[in-house]
């Protein structure tokens, strides 16, 4: 499709580098069964240890911004680690208070908790939070204006497109993810428990490396927004960081805008409101109960 | 029953390549069950499929000039009017997936037959067709279905696995449903596909490579057409429809084009050129 660039100073498409920093929070929350299971445990905390310090290198050396998603409570762990992301020019964004399953909360809870882990990120690194992933589970309805209303200005926890959106009536960003850009469907793995659950085996990098690196060359092509969301735990080990290294290399051999998430949803804010048939849109229509669809 | 290389496909062709594709949309078992109306983050997942992805595959279809149908649940037609539109107007056959991608397994032949006539409706009125083929959501369907399909002025389904070839199920009082069989080997959910909560493969596995998956697909072509078999696809926009993986297809498709022998065609022209034979015999 032949559509115009949407993106500033002549790039033809852009791509955000998303690190999901959860510690031992993201897998408690996705298997609680882990809970207590030491071994298990450091199969995440590894990216406290090692992979956060390989991905802050890897960046400097490539003098790239990327934006950290993380609970309140990693950043109240380690807060020296959060420091040294700051000091470097990174974006710190907040995936809730403790990395709660938002499908097990109301509202006001969801809202609770943006609330607390937002604060409680801005105490540590001394900045606004302006940026928000959910940590797991779904929103409840009501939660983009809330989340505008404590001064978010994006969400990265959505799908449904390749660009940018808006989250319906609102001027809150959406930066869509997909997960064939994100490590997790091709790297996770623990034996017992069994994390991915059909226990299947770890992925071939190079073919890894060859599908993330084809899928930029089709979001460049069409001039779309390539969202990376990455691990410490997971990309940052000292083999696969060459990955990581490798796509990067193709990236910058390309006239691509790498952006913060911050930066890309300011840009956004110059751009129209969604068509009236984005599935964001459909989806809002369909519950607010025009349709009479759901129950 | 023709033997193998005894095929002889229009025009003079060794092979027939119906290309398909299911434009399912958010529809399914999350829709079905209501699940869906509390999960924005996976109906966004869907919704993708109508919404951006079709766009871009139509464009690599008309770059190469071929023909295709895609099932579509008619739920899709009522939220996306204008870009199923586009699936009509740039010549391709739009054909039957259920109204909601309803498992005709699991419903009865009553429900099946409210279903078919709900989508019959939504086609006229909407894209202004009357769709003449039938590819059946989530897999089975009923001993009763053939007949609630020809019923329902459905000449062909795209439903089965087992065979290579066209073939003929009987339907008493009608001209017999043909039978357009396709493979999980042609499935790109079954390289592909990848979603947590629902997880879809069950087991978490692993997204395919694409290469590797691309070289299977050729595979498969180039043995049934070298055969003179009849090779269609399960392909989703939402899947196979994405940046890098427009361009795999658009890798395959230039395998394919590469070919002189293929007889490119809708599903809908494959059924019609087998009743046809059918007559002569």
């Amino acid at each position: 499709m032949t559509e115009p660039s949407r993106w500033p100073l002549g790039f033809q498409s852009a791509a955000i580098l998303t690190l999901d920093f959860n510690d031992i929070h993201g897998i408690l929350t996705q298997a609680p069964a882990v809970a207590g299971r030491d071994k298990t445990l450091s199969v995440w905390r590894y990216g406290t240890l090692r992979g956060v310090d390989r991905l802050l290198a890897l960046l400097a050396e490539k003098q790239l911004k990327a934006t950290w998603c993380m609970p309140a409570i990693v950043a109240e762990e380690q807060p020296e680690l959060v420091l040294r992301m700051v000091a470097d020019g990174h974006e710190i964004a907040c995936s809730g208070d403790m990395h709660e399953d938002f499908s097990l909360l109301t509202l006001e809870q969801q809202i609770a908790s943006v609330t607390r882990g937002c604060d409680k990120l801005a105490h540590i690194t001394g900045s606004p939070i302006v940026g928000f992933r959910t940590p797991a589970g779904q929103w409840k309805p009501g939660l983009a204006a809330a989340l505008i209303e404590r001064g978010i200005r994006w969400s990265s926890s959505w799908r449904g497109d390749d660009l940018p959106y808006f989250h319906p009536g609102t001027r809150l960003v959406e930066l869509p993810m997909h997960y064939t850009l994100e490590d997790e469907p091709y790297f996770a793995f623990n034996l017992s428990p069994a994390i991915p659950p059909g226990q299947s085996r770890i992925a071939p990098y190079a073919e890894t490396l060859a599908n993330m690196t084809q899928d930029f060359h089709g979001f460049h092509r069409f001039g779309l927004c390539y969202l990376l969301r990455l691990h410490p735990e997971i990309i940052g080990t000292a083999g696969r960081i060459g990955l990581l290294r490798a796509l990067l290399d193709t990236l910058q051999q390309h006239n691509v805008w790498i952006a913060t998430a911050e930066q890309a949803a300011a840009h956004w804010q110059t751009q129209p409101d969604n068509d009236v048939s984005h599935p964001a849109e459909v989806f809002t229509r369909i519950i607010g109960g025009a349709h009479g669809e759901h129950a | 029953m023709q033997q193998p290389g005894a095929v002889r496909w229009p025009q003079g062709k060794r092979g027939c390549m119906a290309l398909a594709f299911d434009l399912d949309g958010p529809t399914g078992d999350a829709m079905l069950n209501g699940s869906l109306w509390s999960t924005p983050e996976y109906f966004t997942f869907g919704a993708y499929g109508p919404y951006r992805a079709l766009g871009r595959l139509l464009d690599l279809l008309r770059a190469f000039e071929l023909p295709a149908t895609f099932f579509v649940p008619a739920w899709v037609v009522e939220q996306w009017p204008q870009q199923c539109q586009a699936i009509i107007e740039q010549g391709h056959e739009v054909a039957y997936h259920g109204y909601r991608h309803e498992s005709f397994w699991a419903i009865s032949p009553d429900e099946q037959r409210a279903v078919m006539a709900k989508s019959a409706e939504i086609f006229h009125n909407i894209l202004g067709i009357t769709a003449c083929g039938f590819r059946t959501p989530s897999g089975d369907w009923h001993a009763e279905t053939p007949q609630i399909l020809r019923d329902a002025g459905v000449i062909y389904s795209s439903s089965m696995r087992g065979d290579d070839r066209p073939y003929s199920i009987p339907v008493a009082g009608h001209t017999p449903l043909v039978e357009i069989p396709g493979k999980w080997e042609m499935d790109d959910y079954a390289s592909l596909a990848y979603t947590r909560q629902p997880d879809f493969p069950k087991g978490g596995d692993r997204i395919a490579s694409y290469a590797h998956t691309r070289d299977n697909w050729q595979r498969e072509f180039d043995g049934a057409m070298d055969e003179g078999l009849c090779l269609t696809t399960l392909f989703h926009p939402k899947i196979s429809g994405q940046p890098g993986r427009i361009l795999l297809l658009e890798q395959l498709f230039e395998h394919m084009t590469a070919r002189d022998d293929v007889w490119f065609a809708r599903c809908d022209a494959v059924a019609q050129w087998y009743l046809q034979e059918q007559q002569h015999d």
